[in-house]
């Protein structure tokens, strides 16, 4: 059961990783934000689930395997509460999208 | 402002007492029948005050509806498996975006109507499409022909409301009525 811990905490950072990567590479600020989801899914969760099968199968404490599951559970309602305040606040302050946008429905109504 | 109404605050109640149970690690003793009694009881008290300050914002209407046990395991469903999945399949997609060497990105805002009514619906869609990595909703926006998601997609598959809509959204939409409706 302890390599299934271990495979769960390397694939979260793996996805962790690649968040930052792409946080470093995108080309505007809207879309370093959607990298950052990764870290703050897959990267946390797969952390957290380990945590609460260390602690319940290892460490025999119930209450500390609930505890970590409630904190991948506030994880998972704040973060994009963050995301919509972010986006927004981005756009209405007028951080510019990058020139390999398409498309921008929403510029377009605003002006109406 | 609004009035806190006495089912909103009982329901905001239970779900302080439930969360308090959960932190303070209450939860094995209370089935083992050992759990301090201080413990609960000062968790009682403290959920009184929470409840009394934030019941207004935290309910608006139909303060039980998700009390009911088919409801709550569909929402159990839908957040373990369906979203899950969900989850996990956008998370590769844009982690191989994001390594590959080309950066194939095709970012656009578009616009995708959707049938749900309620407040608590709304916010579980528009959250649940946040939380996939690749599209962040932007803005809620009511007009006569019904809701309409500003969504930051960063790899625009369709330029067409209707089919965006259902690339984004997937089977996600009907769960969510499914619970909220």
């Amino acid at each position: 059961m302890i390599y299934v811990i271990y495979a769960l905490i390397i694939v979260s950072l793996f996805f962790a990783a690649a968040g930052v990567v792409g946080m470093l590479r995108m080309p505007d600020a809207y879309c370093r934000m959607q990298s950052s989801t990764n870290v703050g899914t897959l990267g946390t969760l797969g952390v957290m689930i380990a945590a609460v099968l260390y602690s319940a199968i290892y460490l025999h404490d119930g209450g500390m395997a609930v505890k970590c599951a409630v904190i991948g559970i506030f994880l998972i309602l704040t973060n994009p509460i963050a995301g919509h305040a972010l986006a927004k606040g981005a756009y209405h302050h007028g951080v510019r999208l990058s020139k390999k946008t398409i498309m921008d429905k929403y510029g377009e109504d605003m002006e109406k | 402002m609004r009035k806190t109404t006495l089912p909103a605050f009982i329901s905001t109640l239970v779900v302080c007492y439930i969360f308090w149970l959960l932190i303070t690690g209450q939860i094995p003793a209370v089935f083992k029948g050992g759990a301090a009694p201080q413990i609960l009881i000062a968790g009682v008290l403290v959920s009184i005050l929470a409840a009394a300050f934030t019941a207004r914002f935290f309910i608006h209407s139909r303060a039980f509806h998700l009390f009911n046990p088919v409801r709550l395991i569909t929402l159990l469903f839908y957040c373990v498996i369906i979203f899950m999945k969900e989850l996990i399949k956008a998370n590769i997609d844009v982690a191989k975006r994001a390594l590959s060497p080309k950066l194939p990105v095709k970012p656009g805002i578009v616009k995708v109507p959707t049938e749900l009514k309620s407040d608590y619906g709304l916010s579980m869609l528009s959250n649940s499409i946040t939380l996939t990595p690749g599209t962040i909703t932007m803005d809620v926006a009511d007009e006569e022909g019904g809701t309409n998601l500003y969504i930051h997609w960063i790899d625009v598959g369709s330029e067409d409301p209707k089919e965006a809509g259902d690339q984004i959204k997937g089977t996600m939409e009907n769960w969510i009525r499914r619970i909220f409706e």
